[in-house]
């Protein structure tokens, strides 16, 4: 306890804390708990044996006066020892194990509380981390050894005496010193474990070691000599005490009672009590305690219960842990039959079931799982309230504990039975099973299995598997066949996947296992191995065996899905084609290898799809003639393929470019029963469409029939092209087609041209066609600038006021576009042009006020260096819109003219301004930056001048983006005495620029530089500085600390800022302390701070480390970080890690990063479409997220290659993984995009897609907002007829017809549901009379006489109505 | 496995909670009784030896997926499993049965 306490106020005095000033005030209630919760357990340790006693009792008295009069129950605490470490560790190392020890320490600290134990697997794991890292601190090493006793009740003493030894010594060689707290630490263990060692020896070990024993060592060691009955021991080290004047507190009595009784003279013990009287202690209940220990390992009930009732009367109170721990002394003297009496008495206190549990555990590790069972019975009433689950599963604690401990069989089968005939678990053998195959026990489980099938419980081969694994692992054959044997006589057969995925593997071929298992006497099913052979022999390539074994009548119906994996590796080297053609006939024809399926004959042409698209380009080119030779040979055995497979096949070869095999794969067609297709359509690649969209167009136009959409497309396809001058042309030639969007992507491409005029001519013929037709912002934009750059000021203002009258919205980046406008016209000093365009913007409020926007004004006059300009500007700017742009620019400007005039009137505008403060600093950023670092650093030092990070970050921000190493330099060796400057920061600034220029040299000077200063440099700065070194191959001089728990200090401000504020935790303590928050107090929230700030500053793979660290405490965070985490992974080229936290995240929505990460990682295509697609296999709640942009993108880039790999993982999803919404998405795309023809195909490889009838619907809807779509909606509703009801489909071609002005469509549509008998509702009645009245054409119905919006909510409502029931 | 997927939607459920005692076959049987049972996968961990505790279940009409919606609770081998409407697909490639297939 003292150790404990004492190791608190260690830890407090410790110069790394100081480091974290604000964390280690915690660490006292932290290692207070850990203490209180281990204190209970630890008053054990009574043995029998007897010695008369010698003990001088009077010579005690005279210590009455030193004796602390309050401590009953605690040791008194001895003043510690300065304990000096011998090599002082650099502060950063410290700093680093002051973090560790929290985390360490948090992490003991809340499995003691939860469960007031400590597993031996978290114990070795703390341990081996903290020699990971080299340095085990004191903490450290104390925590550890103190973990080594009575918190291990799972581990048999002698094993947990081990691992206390193997602790000490192994930090003893990585350098720890010792001091006298962890000598006694190891002495508790020694006690705590009833370890026998000679306290003399450990003495002349602590002086050889020159570490002076204390009180508590003396204590600890007089237990030791009492806990084996050595009185005289006991009273050498007690004279010891006394020679040096040191107080004899109640645990030393206490020791000596159970020393006295251990020694066999229960009189001296017992006497023990009235000479703690005679020397002024009461007798406390720990003395009471030793008794009550003494007794009942003497077995006296009496006695017991004797004073159990003069405890009562003295008024003191005994824990329900004290009298566990004699139950545990009644147990272990084999006194059993009186420890009912004993957990009867039990007041069940808060705590008492984990105490209870413990005492369990330790009794099952000591022997008495019997006496443990009974106990687990007293208090399973305790445990039914916390039961949530419909069936009971108590006890499990118990059972596994007595699987982990090998106990016998028949004894766990009884409690088992106990359980559940008393409805405590309904399942325990199950249970036990399953825990004995966790630890891989397969005596046990097969014995449990055998108890399972004597009740009639099922036996399966599953269970099994376990131990399979287990085996397989190190290739155990003997341990292999035994389960076989334990299986076979259990009667459980083994099935094929069982066989071939868990047991095959341990043995080296099919062969050796069929014989092994022939001479181990094992039955196994044929048809298995023949199987397993078939895999075996097809993964090898060894084509001739396989086919003999195909081939073979004895062989039996086997699916070629069974072995088609390892068919395709043996055939993907092209080695053998003639023996790959004969296999793959007797895969055509022969009905065992189809049985699974037999009415399609798909089998065989899947597998030829499977096989070409597993070859990667490189193979398809190497093996070209081989690819064409076996199709050849497939082709002469009338193998043949569906035109879907063909048009998949067809697909890769093409993106693989090797177009001459096509005509190869299509010879597999079967021509007739595909009817129509002629090979040339079949054949016709991209290049044809552009003429082919031409000649539909021509052929359209002489039909007289509409050709709008087709125009549209040609003029889409000629922009994507560039070729402005067919476009127009065409326009020209049919003008009554043009429709707005043809015009839109039009005046698009004479922007890009630069063709203002064409632009702008375009522009007022659409608004004669339709003045209502509205352009987007970037398209407005593009025109704004194309029109002012080529002087139509005018006509750009125009524009910018057309956008405002339609309320077009502009966003970030056509802002961007804007600004670019007008530097534009700063470039050529056209002031005027500035102006106009951004009164025009501000005042119509197309834009607020930016310093961007302001900018270029600015700009126009430094451009042409006219400073007085300039600052007019400057004024005007800061008067009408509060800005103040390129003031730098114009301050430096100044300076390097020298015009000092101008220079002190720009600095009284600011002062006044801004204020005096960021006047200076701008003058300081303007000398640093033009090199007048003489009057820099006067300005710098102006008295009174305090540090603004801010502003420093500002301009360092800027040195390091510009490279400049000079300025920032100078700044950061001029503000070592500015107030409040963070000197770590800027050094961090340096170190950064170092980074970017690889410049070691200079980052080794500022390391140098640093430790002049005597600077405690944060964690990542120092981390940055061993990167640079590392990348130079030069040595680091210091220990690179751990990534572990960052402060959040010293990020970006900007950042940060908002966070900060939201947080509450923040919001309640000072700013400071939460930068030095420790890492046992943090929060989700914390963790996710941190892991942000990380990401935003791309530290990628330290933000991992943050991220698994909050998973392995168990927090669940919000999905935002792990989208920020996958993209900044995926930025530093980390895919794999990527794909782990993607991993992690498993059930976490994580949708919208998706679209990012394609683009992100679309240098590397076949990451991202396996990204795209475990994304779309794994997460249940994405099936909505559309991956329309990215398909779209890939369209509109013309990037084929990307695009088939897209389309084959979309069918891939759609076909094997019942994942339609990517083969949707991309369907939908090609029919929006014109492609209708890809779109049919797509339709016919993924057929499912038809069945995707909300997506179509919704399409449609949103289609039909906008004109010019009734096209699309046609060609939806000819490729997936029964999408939606007819009416639905004719409402909305009639609503799009309306948008369009297209009346003979409408009319000719009128016509057809007349024709096919389709009723119309009301609005579109209406919408048709419109249409039939602006043209002047008599309506052939009754219109509808109500209102538009009468009939939109009529329908509206019938809708919700219709639909509320079906909504789920 | 391509083959039979392709152009029929699927109408699955996805069962957690199973006991790790149940076997493929027991929750195949078990949910047969709703309906036609078309795919039922569990998928194991291959270095545990255990199963996931998860399945899906394929039902060839939407009825039986009806059916086993409607029937609450689901308890095989006394335990109760949680059942709900997939909105995730088969992960057939992390799994053993399907281990050879892709």
């Amino acid at each position: 306890m003292a150790a404990l306490l004492r190791s608190a106020r260690l830890l407090k005095c410790s110069p790394a804390v100081l480091l974290q000033v604000f964390g280690n005030s915690r660490h006292v209630s932290a290692a207070g708990r850990l203490y209180s919760e281990a204190v209970g357990t630890t008053r054990a340790g009574l043995c029998v044996q007897t010695v008369p006693g010698r003990l001088n009792v009077n010579s005690l008295s005279s210590y009455r006066l030193t004796l602390p009069c309050v401590s009953c129950r605690q040791y008194g605490v001895v003043p510690e020892q300065s304990g000096l470490v011998k090599d002082e560790p650099s502060v950063a190392v410290r700093s680093k194990q002051a973090q560790q020890f929290d985390w360490a320490l948090a992490k003991l600290d809340s499995s003691v509380r939860r469960t007031g134990r400590v597993t031996k697997t978290l114990l070795l794991r703390i341990f081996h981390d903290i020699c990971r890292t080299g340095y085990p601190s004191g903490n450290q090493a104390l925590l550890l050894l103190r973990s080594c006793g009575s918190l291990l009740p799972e581990v048999p003493l002698a094993e947990r005496v081990e691992l206390s030894q193997q602790i000490w010594d192994k930090l003893q060689e990585l350098g720890t010193t010792y001091d006298v707290s962890h000598y006694n630490a190891l002495l508790k263990t020694y006690l705590q474990n009833e370890f026998r060692f000679s306290p003399t020896d450990f003495l002349a070990k602590m002086e050889s070691a020159n570490v002076q024993p204390n009180r508590v060592t003396y204590q600890r060691l007089i237990a030791a000599y009492c806990e084996v009955g050595d009185i005289e021991g006991a009273s050498t080290i007690l004279g010891f005490m006394k020679s040096k004047d040191l107080p004899i507190t109640e645990a030393v009595f206490n020791s000596l009672v159970t020393g006295h009784a251990r020694a066999g003279d229960m009189d001296s013990a017992e006497g023990i009590l009235s000479v703690m009287k005679s020397a002024g202690i009461e007798p406390g209940p720990d003395t009471y305690l030793s008794l009550l220990n003494v007794y009942a390992e003497k077995g006296d009930i009496a006695k017991i219960k004797q004073t159990l009732e003069t405890v009562e009367n003295a008024d003191i109170l005994l824990m329900d842990r004290d009298l566990m721990q004699v139950v545990f002394s009644l147990t272990k003297a084999s006194h059993q039959q009186h420890v009912p009496e004993i957990v009867e008495r039990m007041r069940h206190e808060r705590g008492y079931v984990p105490d209870a549990m413990n005492l369990c555990l330790s009794l099952i590790t000591h022997g008495h799982e019997e006496t443990a069972f009974s106990v687990l019975k007293s208090f399973t009433g305790l445990l039914v309230e916390s039961q949530t689950s419909d069936s009971p599963d108590l006890g499990n604690f118990f059972l596994r504990h007595c699987a982990n401990m090998d106990k016998p069989v028949e004894n766990i089968v009884g409690f088992c039975k106990d359980l559940k005939d008393s409805g405590l678990h309904s399942s325990p053998l199950q249970f036990t099973l399953q825990c004995a195959l966790e630890a891989k026990k397969t005596g046990m489980a097969v014995e449990l299995m055998r108890s399972m099938k004597e009740e009639g419980l099922p036996l399966r081969p599953h269970y099994f598997c376990p131990l399979f694994t287990h085996y397989q692992k190190d290739k155990n054959i003997p341990g292999t066949l035994q389960a076989l044997r334990a299986m076979q006589e259990l009667g459980v057969a083994s099935d094929f996947d069982t066989f071939s995925i868990y047991i095959l593997p341990s043995f080296p071929s099919v062969d050796s296992a069929r014989t092994s298992l022939k001479e181990a006497g094992i039955d196994v099913d044929g048809n298995i191995l023949i199987a397993a052979e078939l895999r075996t022999e097809a993964s090898r390539g060894n084509l001739a065996g396989l086919f003999s074994l195909m081939s073979s009548p004895a062989l039996p119906n086997i699916d070629l899905s069974a072995f088609r994996a390892s068919l395709i590796s043996g055939f993907r080297g092209f080695h053998n084609v003639e023996l790959m053609a004969k296999i793959t006939e007797l895969l055509y024809k022969d009905p065992r290898f189809n049985s699974a399926d037999p009415e399609t004959s798909e089998n065989v042409a899947y597998f030829l799809y499977n096989l070409i698209d597993s070859l990667n380009e490189t193979e398809v080119h190497s093996k070209e003639e081989q690819i064409r030779e076996y199709f050849g040979l497939l082709k002469n055995m009338n193998i043949s393929i569906s035109l879907n497979i063909f048009r998949g096949i067809r697909n890769i070869l093409e993106s693989y470019q090797v177009p001459e095999l096509v005509k190869d794969v299509l010879a597999l067609v079967d021509k007739k029963e595909n009817g129509l297709e002629t090979d040339a359509t079949l054949l016709r690649g991209l290049e044809g469409k552009l003429s082919f969209l031409e000649k539909t167009l021509a052929e359209l136009k002489a039909e007289g029939k509409p050709a709008s959409s087709t125009l549209k497309k040609v003029i889409t396809v000629l922009c994507s092209e560039e070729r402005l001058e067919r476009a127009l042309e065409l326009k020209t030639q049919y003008e009554t087609d043009m429709t707005p969007a043809a015009y839109a992507t039009l005046i698009n491409l004479c922007c890009r041209h630069d063709n203002a005029e064409e632009a702008l001519k375009l522009k007022m013929e659409l608004a004669r066609k339709d003045s209502e037709a509205t352009l987007d912002a970037q398209k407005y934009v593009a025109l704004v600038r194309v029109l002012s750059k080529h002087g139509k000021l005018e006509e750009a203002i125009d524009m910018l006021k057309e956008m405002k009258e339609k309320d077009v919205q502009l966003r970030e980046s056509t802002i961007g576009l804007l600004t670019l406008t007008m530097n534009t016209a700063a470039m050529k000093g056209d002031a005027n042009t500035i102006r106009r365009l951004q009164e025009t913007i501000f005042t119509l409020g197309l834009a607020k006020p930016s310093s961007n926007l302001c900018s270029p004004l600015i700009s126009c006059y430094l451009e042409s260096e006219n400073y007085a300009g300039a600052f007019d500007a400057t004024v005007e700017v800061q008067k009408q819109y509060n800005q103040m742009p390129k003031i730098h620019d114009l301050i430096c400007g100044l300076v390097e003219n020298g015009d000092a005039e101008l220079l002190q009137k720009v600095m009284e505008f600011l002062s006044q301004e801004r204020g005096e403060m960021m006047m200076l600093y701008d003058l300081y950023f303007a000398f640093l930056q033009t090199g007048r670092y003489k009057e820099a650093r006067k300005i710098i030092e102006t008295p009174g001048l305090r540090a603004r990070p801010t502003r420093v970050q500002w301009f360092a921000e800027k040195c390091i983006a510009a490279q400049q190493m000079e300025p920032l330099e100078n700044m950061v060796d001029m503000t070592v005495k500015l107030f409040e400057c963070d000197r770590d920061d800027m050094y961090h600034y340096l170190l950064r620029l170092c980074k970017e220029t690889n410049d070691w040299q200079k980052a080794e000077a500022t390391w140098m530089k640093m430790q002049e200063e005597n600077l405690a440099p944060r964690e990542r700065t120092l981390r940055l500085l061993a990167d640079i070194l590392k990348n130079n191959d030069k040595e680091v001089p210091f220990e690179v600390p751990e990534v572990w728990f960052e402060e959040v200090k010293g990020q970006p401000e900007m950042f940060l800022e908002q966070e900060i504020k939201s947080s509450p935790m923040v919001q309640a303590a000072p700013r400071k302390r939460v930068a030095a928050s420790p890492p046992k107090e943090a929060t989700v929230d914390d963790y996710r701070l941190k892991l942000l700030s990380l990401c935003k500053k791309g530290k990628a793979q330290e933000a991992n480390d943050i991220l698994k660290e909050a998973e392995s405490m168990g927090m669940v965070l919000s999905p935002a970080p792990y989208d920020t985490l996958i993209k900044t992974l995926l930025a530093s080229g980390n895919i794999e890690d990527a794909m782990a936290v993607k991993n992690m995240s498993l059930f976490k929505s994580l949708t919208p990063s998706m679209n990012s990460l394609f683009s992100l990682c679309s240098e590397d295509i076949d990451s991202a479409v396996e990204l795209l697609e475990s994304f779309y296999i794994q997460n249940t709640e994405n099936q909505k997220s559309s991956i329309s942009f990215v398909f779209r993108k890939v369209l509109d880039a013309n990037n084929d290659a990307v695009l088939d790999k897209l389309s084959a993982m979309a069918e891939r999803l759609c076909n094997h993984f019942a994942s339609y919404r990517a083969a949707t998405d991309l369907f939908l795309i090609y029919l929006d995009t014109g492609r209708t023809e890809e779109a049919k195909f797509l339709l016919q490889r993924c057929a499912a897609v038809n069945e995707q009838k909300d997506t179509m619907f919704t399409y449609m809807l949103r289609a039909a907002q906008q004109p010019g779509q009734a096209a699309k909606i046609k060609a939806l509703s000819e490729l997936i007829p029964d999408f939606t009801e007819k009416e639905n489909i004719f409402s909305h071609l009639v609503k799009c017809y309306g948008l369009d002005k297209d009346f003979s469509s409408a009319k000719a549509l009128y016509e057809r549901m007349q024709v096919e008998g389709v009723k119309a509702d009301e609005l579109t009645l209406k919408r048709l009379a419109q249409l039939y009245k602006e043209a002047g054409a008599t309506v052939p119905f009754e219109e509808p006489p109500e209102s538009f919006r009468f009939y939109a909510d009529k329908l509206n409502k019938q809708r919700s109505e219709s639909m509320e029931p079906a909504d789920n | 496995m391509a083959a039979t997927a392709a152009g029929k939607k699927v109408f699955e459920v996805f069962v957690s909670k199973v006991l790790w005692t149940v076997a493929t076959r027991d929750i195949k049987a078990y949910f047969g009784q709703f309906g036609q049972v078309k795919k039922c996968l569990l998928p194991f961990d291959k270095e545990t030896g255990f199963h996931r505790g998860f399945c899906w279940i394929g039902f060839t009409t939407e009825e039986g997926l009806q059916n086993a919606l409607q029937k609450d609770p689901h308890i095989i081998e006394g335990a109760k499993l949680q059942v709900q409407k997939n909105r995730k697909p088969f992960s057939g490639r992390k799994s053993n049965k399907e281990a050879e297939d892709i």
